[in-house]
C-alpha cells in the first residue's frame, strides 16, 4: 500500500462499516422498544424498578457481581438453565429496557439471577439474601464489609440479621445491613422476568430440527 | 563489549532497515516474465476467502432469523401472528366497563341485582339475556318509561345512553360490557361482537331513548 | 530468500544499529517501556491475588476495594490498558520511527500523553476500587476517566503518525499498516464506547452488543495489530528473510480490521438478543481464519530461527493462531453450550492476550529495548529464566483453566449438578492456574529486574564517560 490517505479512509470504513451494522442495526431494531401493555393485567411489562433497586443496580455494578453471576436465561433445550429453574423461558431483549446498566454477565461461577425474585416453588427473600451475602457460600466470597457489626444499644435493631452457629454475633451485639447492602437487596428482589412477552413465547425450538 | 552470535542477551539483527524495506517492496513489485511459474498460494487463499463467505451466506440464510428482531432462537424463522399481541379477554375489559366510576354498576349494582322498585337487575333478566337487538338499542339510545323485568315493574328512572347522545362509547366498548353482563351472575347467553353494535348503530340514527312498547316490537 | 544486505560490523553497540531515532526517543520510548512493565508486574499481582480467591473465597474478603469483582476488573484494566498499552506503543511508536529513517518528532508531545495516560489509569483502578468500574468486559475505567485516557492516547499517537506522514518511502511494510491501524483506530472505539455505554447510553440489551463489539474491536484493531506490528518487524530484522507469503499480508491485514468489527456478537450466542447477531459473529469469527492463516504463513520464519526475540514471537505466533482457531471452534453453537460461561472462555482470553498479544509484545521489546538502551541485557540467566517461567506459567495457567472450564460446562449442562459441586470439581485446576499465574509473575519480575540492571549500567556507562 502506498497510499496514506487511502489507507487512513480504508481504516475507516473498515471501523464504520462492522459498527454500523451490527451495533446501530441492533438498536434501530431494539433502541426503542417500549414496554409491553397486558389488557388483561391492565399492567406494563417489564416493571420499571423502583428507587431503591434502581440504587442497588449501580451497589451490583460496583461490586462487579457480574464477573460471577449471569442474567440471562437461555432457552430450554440450550444448555440446562431452564432445568435449574433459572426462568421458565429464555431472556428476551425486553427483560432489560428498564435496566440503567444491563448486567449480562460472562461467567457462571454462581448461578444465573435473572428471575431470582421469581423462582419457584420459593424465591428467596431478603433475610436469605442478607445471610448468604454475610456468610458467603461455596465459592461465593462473603460480603462482610456490607453489614455493620456493632453493640446493641437499647434496643435489638429490626434490621438485624438472625444469624446461627459460627456467625452468631457476641453477646450484646448485633449485625446490621449497611445502606449499600439494603440497595443491592432491594435490587435482587426486584429481578423478576416471569411475565412471558409474545416473542418470548415463540423462542421455544421446534421440534426436531437440527442446530448448527 | 560483544556478545557471540548464540548468547541470549542480545539479537543480531541479519538485516538492516533498509535491507527489509527494500527486499518487501521488490517481493510486491511485479516478478518479471514468468510464465511457467505460477504462485499457488494467494489463488488458494482467495478461494479459501471465498469459501468462508459462501459459507457465511449460506448460514446466514438459514440461521440468521431474517434478521428479525422478534427472532430469539436462530432455528426458527419470524412468525409475526404468533408474536403478535393476544386479543384481550372482552369479558375482562366489559367488567373493567361495568365497574369504572360512573357506569353500571351505579345503579345495576355491582352484583347485578339492581335496586328494587328503582333500577331493574341484570342478574336472570330477560332482557339482558334477550334479542342482542334489543340490548344493543337500550345502550345505544337509552330507555325510558315503564319496563318490566322478571316480573316486576320499574318505572322510577330514566337509562342512560352509552350511544352518541349520551356517554358516546365505540362500538368495541358497548359489545364488551354486553359481553360481560350476558355471561356474569348465572347469565347465560352468547356475546355480542363489535360488528353488531356498529350494524345497529347505523340502522336507528339519532333515535331518541327507547320505549319498552318498542323494543318488544323487535325481534 | 534472505534480505539483501546484512549490516557489517554487527556488534550490539555499534553505530549502525543505534539510530538517531534511539538517542532521540530514549527517554520518552524508556519512560513508556518501564511502565509497560510496572502495570506488567501490578496486573500480575492482582491476577494473582483473584486467581487465589477462586480456589479460597475467603481470601481478602475483609476488603471492599479487594473483593473478587473489582479484583479481576483492576488486574483486567491493568493489563489491558495499562500493559498492553504502553508496550504496544513503545514498539509500535519506535518501529515507526525506525522506518520512516526519521527521529523521533514531537517527543514532548510523548512525554506527555505516557505520563497523563498512565496517571489517569490509575485514577481509572482506584475508581474501579472503591466501586466506580462500569463491569462492562474489557471496558471497566470509570466512565470520567476516559475523556483524559482519549487525549493522552491522541498525545501519544502524534509522534508515530508524525513519523509515518514523514516517512522516506511511500510503500509502507506490513508492520506500519498495523501499527497506523492501532494508533488511528484506538481513539475511535474507545470514543463510541465511551458514549454509547456511557454519555447517550442505548437501551437496556443494546448495550450488550456495544460491550460485545467494543470487546471485540479492542482485540482485532488495538491488542492485535500493536503485536503484529512489532512481530512483523522484528522477524524479518533478525532472521534476514523475506516472508514467504509477503503478498498475501495485505489480504491478512484487511481481513483483521474489517470482519474483526463483525465477530462482536460471539458472547452473545443463546442471549438476550435476536438471533442475528450471534450469527453474524460467528460466521465472521470463521472468515477471520483467512487472516491467522496469513500471519502463520509470513510469521513462521521464526520459528526456525534463534535468540530471544525470536523464541518469544515464536511461542506468541504459535498462541496467536491457535488462539484465532479456538475462537472459531467453540463460536460453533453446539460446542458454545458448554465452553458458555465457563473457565474455558477465560482460558482462551489468557491465551490470545496472554499467549499471542503479550509474547509477542515481549519478543519485540527485548529486541527494541536493547537498542534503546544501546546494550545488550545485563543477564543472560534472567532471560532464560524469564522464558522458562513464562512458557511452564502460561502453559499451566491456560491448560489448567481450560481443563477446569471443559469439567464447569459439563457440571452446568447437568441441572442436577449444584454449585458446591462444581466448586469442588473445578477447584484442583484452579490451584494450577494460580502456580501458572504465580509462575508468570515471577517471571516478569526477572524481566523486570534484568531491565532494571541494564539501565543502571546504562546509565553509569554514561555517566562515567561524561
Amino acid at each position: 500500500m502506498k497510499n496514506g490517505l487511502m489507507l487512513f479512509l480504508g481504516l475507516l470504513a473498515a471501523m464504520l462499516i462492522p459498527w454500523s451494522a451490527i451495533v446501530l442495526g441492533a438498536n434501530h431494531e431494539l433502541g426503542r422498544q417500549p414496554a409491553y401493555y397486558d389488557d388483561n393485567d391492565s399492567q406494563a411489562y417489564p416493571l420499571r424498578p423502583s428507587g431503591i433497586a434502581a440504587e442497588g443496580e449501580q451497589v451490583y455494578r460496583g461490586l462487579n457481581c457480574a464477573a460471577c453471576h449471569t442474567q440471562q436465561v437461555r432457552r430450554d433445550g440450550y444448555g440446562s438453565d431452564v432445568a435449574r429453574g433459572w426462568g421458565d423461558r429464555q431472556s428476551v431483549a425486553r427483560d432489560y429496557i428498564f435496566r440503567a446498566n444491563p448486567e449480562l454477565g460472562a461467567l457462571r461461577i454462581g448461578p444465573d439471577l435473572a428471575n431470582l425474585a421469581g423462582r419457584k416453588p420459593t424465591a428467596p427473600d431478603i433475610d436469605d439474601l442478607y445471610t448468604l451475602l454475610y456468610e458467603g457460600q461455596g465459592a461465593m466470597p462473603p460480603y462482610r464489609f456490607l453489614f455493620q457489626y456493632r453493640k446493641i444499644i437499647g434496643q435489638r435493631s429490626d434490621d438485624a440479621l438472625q444469624l446461627v452457629g459460627r456467625y452468631e454475633p457476641r453477646p450484646g451485639y448485633e449485625v446490621v445491613p449497611t445502606r449499600a447492602a439494603q440497595r443491592l437487596a432491594g435490587y435482587l428482589l426486584s429481578l423478576n422476568s416471569t411475565y412471558t412477552y409474545p416473542e418470548a413465547r415463540a423462542a421455544a425450538p421446534a421440534a426436531g430440527e437440527g442446530r448448527k | 563489549m560483544s556478545v557471540s552470535p548464540s548468547d541470549p542477551r542480545y539479537d543480531r539483527a541479519a538485516a538492516s532497515d533498509d535491507a527489509l524495506l527494500n527486499a518487501h517492496e521488490a517481493a510486491l513489485a511485479p516478478q518479471g516474465d514468468d510464465h511457467a511459474h505460477y504462485p499457488l498460494r494467494p489463488l488458494v487463499l482467495l478461494f479459501v476467502t471465498s469459501g468462508f463467505i459462501l459459507f457465511a451466506a449460506t448460514y446466514l440464510n438459514r440461521y440468521a432469523g431474517q434478521y428479525d428482531p422478534t427472532v430469539f432462537n436462530e432455528d426458527t424463522l419470524p412468525n409475526h401472528a404468533a408474536v403478535s399481541a393476544p386479543a384481550a379477554d372482552p369479558v375482562t375489559l366489559g367488567k373493567r366497563l361495568f365497574n369504572s366510576s360512573g357506569a353500571c354498576f351505579t345503579c345495576h349494582q355491582p352484583t347485578g341485582q339492581g335496586i328494587p322498585g328503582v333500577y331493574p337487575p341484570l342478574a336472570g333478566s330477560e332482557w339482558a339475556q334477550g334479542s342482542p337487538d334489543r340490548v344493543i338499542r337500550i345502550l345505544l339510545a337509552g330507555l325510558t318509561g315503564p319496563v318490566t323485568v322478571e316480573g316486576k315493574t320499574f318505572n322510577a328512572a330514566q337509562m342512560p345512553s352509552f350511544g352518541p347522545s349520551g356517554f358516546n362509547w365505540s362500538d368495541e366498548k358497548i359489545s364488551q360490557v354486553l359481553t360481560y353482563v350476558r355471561q356474569e351472575w348465572g347469565n347465560k347467553a352468547p356475546p355480542i361482537t363489535p360488528a353488531q353494535v356498529a350494524a345497529i348503530r347505523a340502522t336507528i340514527g339519532d333515535h331518541p331513548a327507547w320505549t319498552s312498547a318498542e323494543l318488544l316490537q323487535i325481534k | 530468500m534472505t534480505l539483501a544486505s546484512t549490516p557489517t560490523a554487527e556488534t550490539p553497540a555499534a553505530p549502525a544499529e543505534v539510530t538517531v531515532v534511539e538517542t532521540a526517543g530514549r527517554v520518552p520510548l524508556l519512560l513508556l517501556a518501564g511502565s509497560a512493565i510496572a502495570w506488567l508486574l501490578v496486573s500480575g499481582i492482582l491476577a494473582l491475588a483473584s486467581s487465589i480467591q477462586l480456589v479460597h473465597p475467603d481470601f481478602l474478603s475483609g476488603w471492599s476495594f479487594l473483593s473478587y469483582g473489582r479484583l479481576t476488573a483492576l488486574a483486567e484494566t491493568a493489563f489491558i490498558y495499562g500493559w498492553v498499552g504502553n508496550a504496544g506503543l513503545t514498539v509500535a511508536l519506535w518501529m515507526l520511527g525506525r522506518l520512516s529513517g526519521e527521529p523521533l518528532r514531537a517527543p514532548n508531545w510523548l512525554l506527555a500523553g505516557a505520563s497523563f495516560w498512565n496517571f489517569s489509569l490509575l485514577l481509572a483502578l482506584i475508581g474501579i476500587a472503591i466501586g466506580y468500574g462500569t463491569a462492562v468486559p474489557f471496558f471497566e475505567l470509570p466512565t470520567v476517566t476516559i475523556p483524559i485516557l482519549f487525549l493522552s492516547y491522541a498525545a501519544m499517537a502524534i509522534p508515530g503518525v508524525l513519523a509515518w506522514v514523514g516517512r522516506r518511502r511511500d510503500l509502507m511494510f506490513a508492520s506500519q499498516w498495523y501499527a497506523v491501524a492501532a494508533l488511528f483506530l484506538f481513539p475511535w472505539i474507545l470514543a463510541v464506547g465511551y458514549f454509547m455505554l456511557d454519555k447517550i447510553p442505548v437501551q437496556g440489551a443494546v448495550q450488550a452488543v456495544v460491550g460485545g463489539w467494543y470487546a471485540q474491536a479492542l482485540w482485532t484493531v488495538w491488542m492485535a495489530p500493536l503485536a503484529l506490528a512489532g512481530a512483523y518487524y522484528v522477524v524479518p530484522r533478525v532472521t534476514g528473510k523475506l516472508l514467504p507469503a509477503y503478498d498475501s499480508a495485505v489480504l491478512g491485514f484487511w481481513v483483521l480490521v474489517v470482519v474483526g468489527g463483525f465477530t462482536g456478537g460471539r458472547h452473545l450466542i443463546g442471549g438476550p438478543l435476536p438471533a442475528w447477531v450471534a450469527s453474524v459473529a460467528i460466521v465472521t469469527t470463521f472468515l477471520l481464519l483467512v487472516h491467522y492463516v496469513v500471519v502463520l504463513l509470513n510469521l513462521r520464519v521464526a520459528w526456525g530461527g534463534g535468540g530471544t526475540a525470536l523464541k518469544f514471537i515464536g511461542l506468541g505466533l504459535f498462541c496467536y493462531v491457535l488462539g484465532g482457531f479456538a475462537d472459531a471452534v467453540t463460536s460453533v453453537r453446539g460446542v458454545a453450550v458448554s465452553t458458555q460461561f465457563t473457565f474455558f472462555d477465560v482460558a482462551q482470553t489468557q491465551l490470545a492476550l496472554y499467549g499471542g498479544v503479550t509474547l509477542m509484545l515481549l519478543g519485540a521489546l527485548y529486541f527494541a529495548l536493547a537498542r534503546i538502551l544501546g546494550r545488550p541485557w545485563c543477564s543472560a540467566g534472567l532471560i532464560r529464566a524469564h522464558w522458562a517461567l513464562t512458557v511452564l506459567g502460561l502453559a499451566a495457567v491456560v491448560i489448567c483453566l481450560a481443563v477446569a472450564g471443559l469439567r464447569q460446562g459439563a457440571d452446568l449442562n447437568n441441572a442436577q449438578v449444584s454449585f458446591a459441586a462444581i466448586a469442588d470439581d473445578t477447584r484442583p485446576w484452579l490451584v494450577g492456574a494460580v502456580a501458572g499465574a504465580a509462575a508468570l509473575l515471577l517471571g516478569n519480575i526477572l524481566w523486570a529486574l534484568n531491565l532494571a540492571g541494564t539501565a543502571a549500567a546504562m546509565v553509569r556507562e554514561e555517566l562515567f564517560a561524561s
